[in-house]
Parts: C-alpha cells; structure tokens; sequence
C-alpha cells in the first residue's frame, strides 16, 4: 500500500523501516540527537508549502518520527534541508544524501564531526525512505 | 554550516583558523571540509600540534561527483580552495564514500592512524584496489598523517 509523500502515514511507515532495520539499529548506537528534514516547498510540483520531518533518534532506534512545519524541523539539533524534488530524488534512490550535501543540493546544518562519524547511520536512514512505497503529489 | 567570526582556539591565540578562497562562493564541499577541520581542532586541542606544524597544500578530488578543493594549511591557518591548485603537495582521489571513511579512521598507537579495525582494513583495501589513489605519498607520509588526524573524527 503506498502513502502520500511526506504525510502522517509516511512518518509512520518511515519509523517503521528504521526500527526494522538491524544496520541502522547498528550504525545508529550512540546517536541521541534530533533530526529535522526540512522539505521545502516547490508549488509548481504540487507541494505548495514547506513541511518539516521531526525525527527522535536515540541509540539505534527511532523513537519518535513525525509531521510538522518546517520551523518544527529546524530546531531539531540536526536539520537537513532541501526542495521537494531533492528529497524525492533521495527517496527514489536518484540522489546519494552524502553526495547530495557534499554538492549543496542538501544542505546540513549541526556538528560536522557528529554527522561525519554516523555516515553509515544516515546513508542506511536513506535505504529506509526508499523502502516506503510513496504516492507523490506531482504524479498522482 | 560554518560560523566565520573570530575564535581563540584553545587559548592559543588563534583567530579564524579557516579561511576560504572564494568567500561566499565557496562550494559546499569546500565548506564542508574547512567546517570539518575547524571543529576537530576547537574541539579537540590535542589537533592543534598539528594544525600549527601542518604546512602543505593537498588536494581532494571527489570522483564520482567532479567536487574538489585545495587545502592550504600554513602552520596554524587553514586557506580552503574550490577545485584543484597547481602545485600540490598530496592529491587524494576518491568517491564521496570514501572520502567520509576517511574521517572515520581512528588514530592509533603513537598517533598513528589505525589501519588494521574494520574501517582502517577497507581504507586500506581501497588503496590497494585503486579506489583510494594518493599522489605525493612518498615523502609527505608525515603531511599525509597530520591531515589523517586533523580529518578524523572517530
């Protein structure tokens, strides 16, 4: 069954993948911050306005993944921002999310060297969304 | 992703330890690797030996996303470059994954870094496989371990 992208039932679905996976349960020991995703709005694509992604990462595990704004999101400790086509390129496997804040096109804001340490934690955060089955608005 | 303003690092009287070349258009890699810098060597004061002893320029090539930068580090100052300067001292060609890897070599015994854990094993690996290429090796492997250090976070 697929969920719109970036809804309540995403944010479910997305918490779930994370807490079945044994390598983020892995990689992800140690982490303890919030991360905020910061999907930003792109009208002419049917995603008229921003939306935040507020996720509660503790120790391998997702507590807590949910919907907000996208101010939400941005007082997260961690906060990774970018358009909706960027996200969904990420989601659809098109766009490594490391490459992507190495180009620009996410940028990062929160402590480097934390970040660089959990590598394999948010590349297999990425695996994750892909599993998702998503309806996105500028398709459907 | 990185704050400018003026800074002592560790009482040492160092200010703005990290410049960048292209000011504001700087590229994120750029940013990313000066940030990356800046914060090891506020954060851990152990780093700044050899923030201040480091006299080199090394280049960094992304390979699979054509990103580089030239770092010039002039003993206790960082200038970092967009694209790839003449004159080099060591040059690291690598993918984006690997380029991360290498930031989460550990230092070892004597301040070495680590190349026989899990991740030191597959920097290693990657070296002799040529996913990892050095130019400059022979010669600079003390300006190569400064920088290892200076890049590691694990």
């Amino acid at each position: 069954m697929t969920v719109a992208a970036f809804s309540s039932e995403w944010a479910q679905a997305f918490k779930e993948e994370i807490n079945k996976s044994p390598v983020y349960k892995q990689a992800g020991k140690g982490w303890k911050w919030t991360v905020g995703l910061v999907v930003e709005a792109e009208p002419d694509k049917k995603f008229p306005e921003a939306k935040g992604i507020v996720m509660d990462l503790f120790e391998g595990e997702a507590r807590d993944v949910r919907v907000g704004s996208a101010a939400d999101a941005q007082a997260c400790d961690f906060v990774i921002s970018g358009s909706y086509s960027r996200w969904k390129q990420v989601a659809l496997k098109e766009l490594d999310a490391t490459r992507g804040m190495l180009q620009g096109k996410l940028k990062l804001k929160g402590d480097l060297p934390t970040v660089v340490r959990y590598t394999k934690a948010s590349q297999e955060l990425t695996e994750c969304t892909t599993r998702v089955p998503v309806t996105w608005p500028d398709e459907a | 992703m990185h704050n400018p303003g003026a800074r002592d690092l560790a009482g040492r009287g160092v200010t703005n330890p990290v410049d960048y070349a292209d000011g504001n258009e700087a590229s994120a890699f750029a940013q990313l690797l000066g940030g990356l810098i800046e914060a090891n060597v506020v954060s851990h004061p152990e780093k700044l030996k050899d923030f201040h002893s480091l006299k080199a320029r090394v280049g960094i090539l992304v390979t699979d996303i054509d990103e580089a930068v030239t770092l010039d580090f002039e003993g206790g100052h960082l200038v970092v470059r967009n694209g790839l300067e003449e004159g080099r001292d060591v040059t690291i060609r690598a993918d984006a994954e690997t380029v991360m890897q290498l930031s989460n070599v550990k230092i070892g015994f004597a301040g070495m870094p680590n190349y026989l854990d899990a991740t030191g094993r597959e920097v290693a690996g990657k070296m002799l496989t040529g996913k990892l290429r050095i130019q400059g090796l022979v010669g600079n492997l003390t300006t190569l371990n400064r920088v290892t250090r200076l890049f590691s976070v694990a």
